[in-house]
This record gives C-alpha cells, sequence and structure tokens, in this order.
C-alpha cells in the first residue's frame, strides 16, 4: 500500500516485463466486445489483409496493462488512478518481450496528487504506447 | 483550417442501454489482463479494503460497448481514421451489480501540423453513468484522419 508521504519526484513504477499471448489478447479483445467487430485483434489471416504484421492489441488493452502498472504501485490501498492519456504510435503485437514502464513526474501535496508518465516498450526499447497517469491518495 | 458543421459539437448523438457488471465480466476482465490485485480478484479480502468488496479495476470503463451507430457518428476527413488514443478520467469505481450506460458526444474536432503532414483530430466523449445516475468515467477517444 503506497502514502503520499513516500511518493517522491524521480521514484520508478515497475517495470512490468510480459509477453501477452495471442490467447490473452483474443481473450481481452473478447471481454471488451471487440472481437465482433475487429478480426485484426483475434485472427491472424484477418489481421494481414489489413496490412498488419498479425494479431495486434487493442489499445484498450495496452491501456489496461498501464493502468495495471499503475495499480500495482498503488497496491492494496485508498489510493486510486483517477486519469489516465494514451498515444498509440506503433501497434503492439503479441508473443514479443513488452516492458512497461513509469517514472513520477510530479506530486502536488494540496490535492495529494501524483503526476506519472508511463509507457510500454518492445525488445528494441522502442516506445510503442506512451501516456500519463494521476493517482489521487486519501486525504 | 478543416471544415465541419459547428452544430455537431457537444450534441448527444447516442445513449445506450444500460449493461449490468456482472461479477464473472470482472473476473475474465482480470485475467485476461495477469490482474492479482486482491482490490479487483479476491472478494474475502477485499472486504477489508476501500471499497468494502471488489470492485473492477480502473480500466474495466474502457471495456463498454458503445451503440451498434456510433462510428457512423464520428466525422471523417479523407482516409479512414484510426485509433490514436484515449484520455479517460476515471470518477468513481465500477462495483459488480452496477449498471452502466453510455452516451456519446463530439467534443472537439482541431487539426494539426506534424512531420507526416497535417492531421485531422476527432475527439468523441462517452460519459459512463450508474443506475443512480451518477457519473462513473469520461472517456475521450481520438480519432486521427488524414486529409
Amino acid at each position: 500500500m503506497k502514502n503520499f508521504d513516500e511518493v517522491n519526484i524521480g521514484d520508478t513504477l515497475g517495470p512490468l516485463e510480459l509477453t501477452v499471448t495471442k490467447d490473452q489478447c483474443r481473450a481481452y479483445a473478447k471481454t471488451s466486445g471487440f472481437g465482433e467487430v475487429a478480426g485484426r485483434f483475434t485472427d491472424e489471416a484477418a489481421a494481414k489483409k489489413e496490412g498488419l504484421p498479425g494479431i495486434i492489441l487493442p489499445g484498450n488493452m495496452s491501456l489496461g496493462l498501464l493502468s495495471k502498472l499503475v495499480t500495482d504501485w498503488i497496491g492494496f490501498g485508498g489510493a486510486r488512478l483517477i486519469r489516465m492519456g494514451t498515444t498509440y504510435r506503433v501497434p503492439v503485437q503479441p508473443d514479443h518481450a513488452l516492458t512497461i514502464h513509469g517514472f513520477v513526474t510530479n506530486t502536488n501535496p494540496d490535492d495529494r496528487t501524483a503526476e506519472i508518465d508511463i509507457w510500454i516498450e518492445n525488445e528494441e526499447a522502442e516506445r510503442l504506447v506512451t501516456g500519463t497517469a494521476t493517482v489521487e491518495f486519501p486525504k | 483550417m478543416v471544415d465541419f458543421d459547428p452544430t455537431i459539437i457537444n450534441k448527444v448523438f447516442e445513449h445506450t442501454d444500460p449493461v449490468e457488471v456482472k461479477p464473472e465480466m470482472i473476473k475474465r476482465f482480470c485475467e485476461s489482463l495477469g490482474e492479482n490485485n486482491p482490490l479487483y480478484t479476491d472478494p474475502e479480502a477485499a472486504k477489508t479494503g476501500p471499497y468494502g468488496g471488489i470492485v473492477a479495476p480502473p480500466s474495466f470503463a474502457v471495456t463498454f460497448r458503445n451503440g451498434r451507430h456510433f462510428f457512423e457518428h464520428i466525422p471523417r476527413f479523407g482516409r479512414r481514421g484510426f485509433d490514436a488514443g484515449k484520455d479517460v478520467e476515471f470518477v468513481a469505481p465500477i462495483h459488480p451489480g452496477d449498471t452502466i450506460s453510455l452516451s456519446s458526444h463530439v467534443k472537439e474536432i482541431y487539426e494539426k501540423t506534424g512531420r507526416t503532414g497535417t492531421m485531422v483530430f476527432v475527439v468523441i466523449r462517452s460519459t459512463l453513468t450508474n443506475q443512480k445516475n451518477e457519473t462513473v468515467a469520461h472517456i475521450d477517444h481520438r480519432f486521427m484522419n488524414r486529409p
């Protein structure tokens, strides 16, 4: 559990190292109802037909993984992820080693919030998805 | 400057029927993301947490489906737009048993010129409301078009 008083600018979150399997990607697409609309998240042939190298992760799944980095950092406590912004720069592929990073860029004692930069990297340290998050700590 | 009908801004074009959040939906969502925080996965442990029981992970908010005609209401400029990113405000946690409906409007349209040429961004805001008519989240979808 994370308290506001122990958060400092420059603190790092994670890194979270993971590989999303194609099945996980399909499972996510299914939970959010995207599977029916977009074959590029579930079907290898459909994705290639769109000019993609194969199945890609739904943008929302990347957002979910970035959100998990932040909520893992918060742990079992009352601090809350209250805002997240993402930019999808390069499609994220399953079966590739991904690393999810974050660091605290600012803290605001008045409203007990922390600003965090977050991003997903591939094996070549290329930033596929970048974003920012705000966490609010209990008063 | 990009040309569009200004009266579409802020006009709600869609309001979806409420969807009940079943515990299995949260469970499956957590599994697909490898989620293991007891706040979202362990009903017993979550009782002692800040919400008095399981809640959905914040990013569950982006999984609610827009209505069937959602994409027809997104203004297009040139080639088909793609999902450039999202800005989400998580206003309140989503609890199992909540019923969530979603209403959407065009929030803004703006042009940007970068290294790769001119881009037109269309921002659609979807607001999630629960059964008590409380706002749960605002989701700004950023669609990028190349005219």
